[in-house]
Order: structure tokens, then sequence, then C-alpha cells
């Protein structure tokens, strides 16, 4: 039989229960045992007594006489009774001869001895010293002895009902056991062999089983979810990086087979390098989001101040804002210190910003607005007044290379978004999309550092066409 | 310039050869790190390009750390197809001196030669700099073209400074990304060119010579020269 848990555990349960029930029984036998000794003992002695008295009162003859008639008359019944010299020769009784491992000294002995018809019984005697006479009386221990296996039989068998129902208890909760465990292993294997919609049982109660099958549960969900990711990553790689490298290899090939004059070759060559250019960057796109979705960039957390990164942001895209006469304005207090990735968190804003460029119309307004939340985070919002996103399509702008209708025709690899997703997960939040009618209000939150300045709220770095915000961004980074 | 080229690609480094000649500058190549290591230690070299994974499982990095610890001081460009944030930091704290990404654009690569030869060189941070009738002081930030005073931004001076201090070389975008805005990554839109045409309109708008030029498909170039 294999290995089983439930069954050695059973098996240790009913060694344990033996173990009780002969602690429990050992005491009580002796107890008893002891009782009943005395008991017997104190018979024996009365009987002895009774015995001098003859002796004292008729003299030895006298006692022979009376110990004769006694086992005449069958009064002796199992006692036994023995007279003897002082050289222990018998004189009368039931025995034959003296036993012969029991001393002459007087006292009570435990002994076996030979009844001749009777057979050999085990009998407690009472030896005692009657002037030159010896006196034995003794009885057989045989009348107990019913009471005695009634009490091994009932030993006996407490320890076997034990035993069984232990044992059948420990089968019973093995095969029940298996049965679950048999069901894992097929959900199990089912997965291994890569149908990841299986999960394991789970009942209403909240046993240890259970807990641990709603546990792998969740871990499965998770792991669903990224396999789920990485295939659509690679279908949409697939489609994403397909397209540019046909167009590369069709011009190429053109090239190859038309062969113009020079002028129109070297055209053809710079549009086959932006062609490779738009491949490298989706590379890079992707190789960054995976490199944040493995959470390798955790390490790369410092505390910085959340306020001059964005101001330089903000800077960086005053001029762009400016061609389509849109009013990109930094709200902040003086500082904000955070706790993260200074290189992901400027990615991140500068697509924000970027994206939200791209879909404002001219003479709207971008607000970047930085501020310290209840909840003890730093928050970045930024707000544009453009069309906003539909609610059927807040979930799927965030997936990679979803690029909405209205983006047709706008630069960018559909990536930024989802970057900004994948940095904000990194720092512990979610994108927040939300409708700001009309218009689009994104939300990225992260820790505030442990030592936040205070700092007193004002509302700096205003971007117009007039005033650009660069006079705030003295302080560049080198 | 004299330039060592640590690479074990054939084709990446006939190109990169190539186009140096053409930039009229001398390159040794070699194929392996021993060579390399043995190159660099003996001959003086300008600037070395290494890459990092060379064949026989030895990273251009540990060749690097050899070099420094040796005392050799020769400017290094580190080249590999590790694109990731950490890469570039371990590849900058072992040695060197900048860090580029297969694949690349060879004008990026010249212009980053260029630039970290002149790095070299030693420049005085406090000099004025002057390119035709352009001056910038950078203790005053005072920007003068002819005798008329031009008002730039923080931002706009800085981005000049970084144009002038190479002038006569072509800049790329990335290499104004990382050196003007510390931003290391590509921010899709052409925001660069916006800013260039910003800063153009402050010094090249009312003067009949224009100084900051495009260079087509590379980047940008301030020069006197015609």
């Amino acid at each position: 039989m294999m290995r089983s848990s439930a069954l050695s555990l059973a098996v240790g349960y009913v060694v344990l229960g033996i173990a009780a029930l002969v602690l429990f029984a050992a005491p009580l036998y002796y107890a008893w045992q002891v009782t009943i000794q005395d008991g017997r003992s104190e018979i024996l002695q009365a009987d002895a007594m009774r015995l001098a008295d003859v002796y004292r009162h008729e003299g030895g003859e006298g006692l022979k006489n009376f110990i004769d008639a006694r086992v005449n008359m069958q009064i002796a019944g199992d006692r036994i009774l023995l007279l003897t010299d002082a050289s222990l020769k018998p004189l009368a009784g039931n025995l034959a001869a003296w036993p012969r491992a029991l001393p002459a000294a007087a006292g009570n002995y435990r002994i076996m001895v030979d009844m001749g018809d009777h057979g050999i019984q085990n009998s407690l005697v009472h030896v005692t010293k009657l002037g030159d006479y010896v006196l034995l009386v003794g009885r057989d221990n045989k009348l107990f002895a019913p009471l005695e296996r009634r009490f091994w039989y009932g030993l006996i068998a407490g320890v076997a009902v034990l035993s069984i129902a232990g044992l059948l208890i420990g089968l019973i909760t093995r095969r029940a056991l298996m049965a679950r465990v048999h069901s894992i292993r097929h959900t199990v294997s089912a997965i291994i062999h890569g149908d990841l919609k299986h999960r394991l049982p789970t009942d209403r109660s909240d046993d240890e089983l259970s807990t641990l099958a709603s546990t792998i549960n969740g871990m499965l969900d998770q792991i669903e979810q990224l396999v789920h990711g990485v295939r659509n990553v690679s279908n949409s790689i697939a489609h994403d990086l397909r397209t540019p490298l046909a167009e590369l290899r069709s011009r190429l090939e053109e090239l190859a087979l038309i062969r113009p004059p020079p002028e129109a070759t070297f055209a053809e060559i710079d549009g086959a390098v932006a062609d490779v250019d738009r491949v490298i960057r989706i590379f890079d796109a992707l190789l960054r989001l995976a490199e944040i979705d493995a959470g390798l960039r955790r390490s790369g957390f410092v505390a910085f101040d959340l306020v001059d990164l964005a101001g330089t942001a903000v800077e960086f895209y005053a001029p762009a804002a400016e061609l389509k006469n849109i009013r990109l304005q930094l709200h902040a207090e003086a500082s904000l210190r955070v706790s993260g990735d200074p290189i992901l968190l400027a990615q991140a804003l500068s697509n924000l910003i970027d994206n939200a460029l791209k879909y404002t119309p001219e003479n709207g307004a971008i607000d970047v607005t930085l501020r310290r939340r209840a909840d003890g985070r730093a928050e970045i919002a930024v707000t544009d007044n453009g069309p906003g996103i539909e609610d059927s399509e807040k979930a799927k702008v965030m997936e990679r290379f979803y690029r909405g209708d209205a983006s047709r025709g706008t630069p960018g690899v559909g990536l930024g978004l989802s970057l900004a997703q994948a940095v904000a997960k990194l720092h512990g939040s979610a994108l927040e999309l939300s409708d700001r009618g009309p218009g689009l209000r994104v939300v990225l939150t992260m820790a505030l550092s442990g030592a936040a300045p205070t700092a007193l709220a004002e509302s700096r770095a205003t971007t117009s066409p007039e005033a650009p915000a660069c006079a705030q961004a003295s302080k560049s980074p080198g | 310039m004299k330039i060592l080229l640590v690479e074990d690609n054939e084709r990446v480094s006939q190109f990169v050869v190539k186009g140096l000649h053409e930039a009229g500058h001398t390159t040794d190549h070699t194929a392996n790190g021993r060579d390399g290591m043995f190159l660099a230690a003996s001959e003086p070299y300008d600037v070395i390009i290494m890459d990092r994974m060379l064949p026989g499982d030895i990273d251009g990095l540990a060749i690097i750390e050899v070099l420094r610890k040796a005392g050799k001081r020769t400017p290094i460009l580190i080249l590999s197809a590790l694109s990731e944030v950490d890469d570039r930091i371990r590849g900058l704290r072992s040695g060197g001196d900048d860090y580029l990404t297969k694949p690349f654009a060879f004008g990026e690569l010249l212009a980053r030669l260029d630039a970290l030869h002149r790095r070299a060189l030693g420049i005085n941070r406090e000099i004025p700099l002057t390119v035709g009738d352009l001056h910038m002081d950078p203790m005053t930030r005072k920007v003068t073209r002819g005798d008329r005073p031009i008002s730039l931004q923080p931002r706009e001076f800085k981005l000049l400074e970084y144009l002038m201090r190479h002038a006569d070389q072509v800049v790329t975008r990335t290499m104004l990304l990382e050196n003007v805005w510390d931003y290391h990554f590509d921010p899709q839109t052409n925001v660069v060119d916006v800013h260039i045409s910003k800063l153009r309109q402050k010094i090249d708008a009312e003067f009949e010579r224009p100084l900051l030029r495009t260079v087509r498909n590379a980047g940008y170039m301030v020069t006197a020269a015609d």
C-alpha cells in the first residue's frame, strides 16, 4: 500500500488510544489486585485464627481431628489445609506434602500448589506456627479468575474496537482525501496540458484544502491573465511589426526590380530607413514594457521631487502646445517628494501629455495637476478638453497597440497609454480614466516619499502661448 | 581621430569602419576581446568603440574595467544590443563614457564619437562660445548675435549652449534629449524639432545667414561654414 498521510495519522491515533487505555487500566488492575489480595489475606488469617483456637482448646490431636473432619466432609471446599509437625511431615489436611518452594516461616505467600486430583492451582497461602506444629491454610485464586478474565477480555475488546474503528476512519478519510487530491491532480494536469480555463473545485467549507484550492485558483487567474496578455502582445507584435516590415520589404524589392535613377533610389532608401526606425521604436517600447511588467525596475525607486519632473515635462511640451494654440498649464505645490522611478514616470507623464496634445483640438486646454491626496499618495492628473474616450473604449485604449478610430492618421505606435498603465502598476496604482464632459482626465498615483516637507499650496508655472512655463524650470537636470 | 573598434559582427564593423574612413578617421578593428584589450592598452587612441557581447562569452564591460584599473583614460563608447536602462547604467558605471544601443544610425555614432573626443580634449565651461557672429557667455548667460542681444528661456539657453559646444558637429535628437532634458526615452512625437524651430526663430530669423541647420536623417548642427 502506498504511503498515506491520512492512514499514518489514523494509525498514530490508534496507538495513542491504546496507550491511553492501558494507562487507564494498569492502575485500576493494580488497585484491584491489591484490594483482593488484602481481603483474602484477612480471610486466611481469620481461618488460621479459628484453627489456632481449636488448637488452644483441644491440643494438637484435637486440631488434627478437626482438620481431618473438615477435609473428609468436604467443608474445606477449595480451601487448602495442612497440618505438619516441626519437620514439615504432613499430619492432616488435603495436601499430600509440604509444597517444595514454600518456606516454613510464618507469613503470606503466593505459590503454585499441587492439589493432586484438583491439579495445580495458583493459591494464596498463610503459614502459622502452633507449638510444634506448622499450620498452612490457603485458598485457590480461581474464584476470581472469571472476573479477571472478563477484565482482560474487556481490555482486549477495547483495544480491538479502537484499532478497527481507527483504521476504518483512517481509510475513509484517506479515500475522501484521495478523491479530492485526485480531482486537484486531474485539474492541474489539464492545466499543464495547456487548458488554463480549469479551476480547482472548492466547497463552501473553509477547511485547509479549500483554502489551498482557492489560493491556487487565484494564482491560476493571474497566470491566465499573464498568458492571455502575452498572447495578445505576440498577436499585436505579429501585426504591428509585420506591417512596417512588409512595407520595407516591398520597398526594397521594388527598388531591386525597377532600378530607378539615383535620386529616386535615395528617396526610397530614406523611406526604408524610416520604416526600420519605426520597427526599432516599437521594439524599444515593447522591451520597456516587458521590463516594467517583469517588475525589474522596482529596484530603481528613489525619492525625488515630482514637481520638478512635471515642470520639465510641461516645459518640454510647451512649444508643441503653442503650435496648436493649446493652453498647457501645471498646477502644483512648491514641492512634492515621492518615491518612484523618475525615468519611467517622466516617460509615462510625457506619454500622457503627448496623448492629450494629439487629441485636444486647437485653442483647447490641458492641465497637469499634482496634489497630495487624503490617502497619503501623490497624484498626477492630466486633463484635456478634447473629445474624451467612450466608456466602451476605456479598457481597450490601455491594451497594447490599440489605436482608437480617432487616432488613425496620427503618429505613434499605440503603446503610449499601455506604457503609462504599466508604470502606474509598478508604482502600485492603476491608470484611472474619467470623463470631464467634454474631455478626458487621466490619473496616476504613487507613494509619497517618507520625508515629505510640508509645502505651500500654490498654482505655479502657467503656460500660455504668451508666457511659456520655462521660467520655472531653471534647475534642469544635467 | 584615431579610433579602435572592438566588434565581432562583420557587417556592423565593415559599415562602421567604412563610415569612419569616409568621415576622415583612421580605424583599427578587431573582432576579439583579447586583441582589443591589447591594442587599447598599447596604442594611443582618441576614442574606443567597444561591443558588449564578444566571442568566447567575453563582456566588453570586463575589458573596460581592466583598462580603467590600468589607468587608461581613453574615452570609450559602449555599443550594445542590451537596451534596458539598468544595462546602460551598468555600462557607464564600469567606466564607459557613452552608451549606444544597436541598431543605431551611423550619424548618431559619429556625433557621439565627436562629442566624446571633444570632451576628452577638455572644455573650459567658463570660456565664451562663438560661432560666426553668434556669441554666448556661459558666465553671464548673455547671448548676442552681431550687436543685437538675444533673450532666451533657460532651457533654450541650455539647448543652444549644447549645440554651440558641439559646433560644426552633427548633434542628434537623442543626444539633445539626453543632454538638455535628461530624457532617456523616445517621446514619440517630434517635440525636439519644435524646440529647435523656436530657437531658430530667435537666433536666425532676422539674419541673412542661418547658423542652426537641420542635417537630413541625422539631426542638427550649429555652424558658420557654408
